[in-house]
């Protein structure tokens, strides 16, 4: 098995401005690795602009949301064997820097890695409902699971092979998995850990898993709640 | 329960009855979605003719007058049948999904099969 290196997945939706910005950092810090663009549903020209710049795309054919984009991503870095799949907003708030850490972190067992902003000196932290929702998932996250994760919400996460099976499984959580993901992924025994991340300001207005806040925190408790109640045979579906 | 109801709500139930074979006759509706509502029709015929049914069934879950009973029938009917639309397009969306990410799949894997050639981006 000729096993490949790190796979950066970097889903988008509407990013076509930032795109050149964002992937000419991502192409300094880390030269040696290969990006996949996962362009979801775009009408910007995401796509094209991708391309222009030299990036593999994955081209859904609708808008799948969030979370079903990253995980076609993740799909491919499965079938492709790489032993990494790093997945990495294009709105410019995560720092390509980080990455080496998560990598690191991966390479001694872990099976998951979460890049945490939480207590990362300069790193943006959001509005005050978004930091307190941060909390509260967190604090959830531990009661159900013992993990002391301080930022289940992130975006920035490395994915060793068994981390992306789980995730790659047809009914995994895909409106937006982060909370809920790990619960799972501690279920299905998998090593989980969080490294420090610099987030920025995104650069643009419409975060991908932005608006709709009630909703979102509504459906993230059940869905964090059900996660735990789910059995191994469950985590396969 | 007089004869005019009878006749009346037997008429109904059979033209269920009818219009659900129909619609699976002529492919309209899978044969799976369609024994909830034969069970429906079906029940209504039941309650007619046995009419007993509906007294005992009143007596059994308590309530004063069988009509309530009835009422409570129809909503649960309601109820279950919105739920297995809800299982079914949870389900579907699922498959569209995975189907999506599919053609996503297969389209890289041929464009990398067939590099794209000079001026065609």
């Amino acid at each position: 098995m000729t096993e490949r290196g790190v796979l950066l997945v970097l889903p988008a939706w509407n990013e076509a401005e930032n795109l050149e910005a964002v992937v000419g950092e991502l192409r300094s810090v880390r030269p040696l690795d290969e990006f996949l663009l996962v362009d979801d549903g775009s009408t910007d020209g995401t796509g094209a602009e991708a391309r222009r710049l030299g990036v593999p795309v994955l081209t859904l054919p609708f808008r799948l949301g969030y979370g079903a984009a990253v995980q076609a991503g993740i799909k491919w870095g499965l079938r492709a064997e790489h032993r990494l799949v790093v997945t990495f907003d294009t709105d410019g708030q995560h720092d390509p820097r980080d990455i080496a850490g998560l990598a690191e972190a991966a390479a001694q067992g872990a099976d998951l890695v979460i890049g945490s902003r939480v207590g990362v000196a300069g790193a943006h932290s959001g509005s005050w409902p978004r930091r307190a929702g941060r909390r509260l998932f967190a604090l959830l996250v531990r009661a159900l699971t013992g993990l002391s994760l301080s930022d289940p919400t992130s975006g920035l996460k490395a994915l060793g092979p068994r981390a992306q099976a789980l995730f790659a499984a047809a009914r995994f959580p895909d409106r937006c998995p982060d909370a809920d993901a790990l619960v799972l992924a501690q279920r299905a025994h998998l090593r989980v850990e969080e490294r420090p991340a610099h987030m920025r300001r995104s650069r643009n207005r419409h975060s991908m898993h932005d608006g709709r806040a009630v909703a979102y925190t509504g459906n993230m408790l059940f869905s964090l709640l059900v996660a735990a109640m789910c059995r191994e045979a469950d985590l396969r579906r | 329960m007089p004869l005019r109801q009878k006749v009346f709500f037997l008429a109904v139930a059979v033209v269920l009855l009818l219009t659900i074979v129909d619609l699976v006759r002529r492919r309209r509706m899978r044969v799976e979605y369609s024994w909830l509502w034969i069970a429906a029709g079906a029940s209504i015929i039941a309650l007619i003719l046995q009419y007993d049914l509906l007294i005992h069934l009143t007596a059994l879950i308590g309530t004063a007058v069988t009509t309530s009973t009835l009422f409570f029938l129809c909503i649960l009917f309601l109820a279950v049948l919105s739920l297995s639309y809800s299982v079914q397009l949870s389900r579907l969306s699922w498959e569209v999904k995975e189907l999506a990410q599919e053609v996503a799949l297969l389209r890289r894997e041929r464009e990398q099969a067939t590099p794209a050639q000079p001026g065609r981006a």
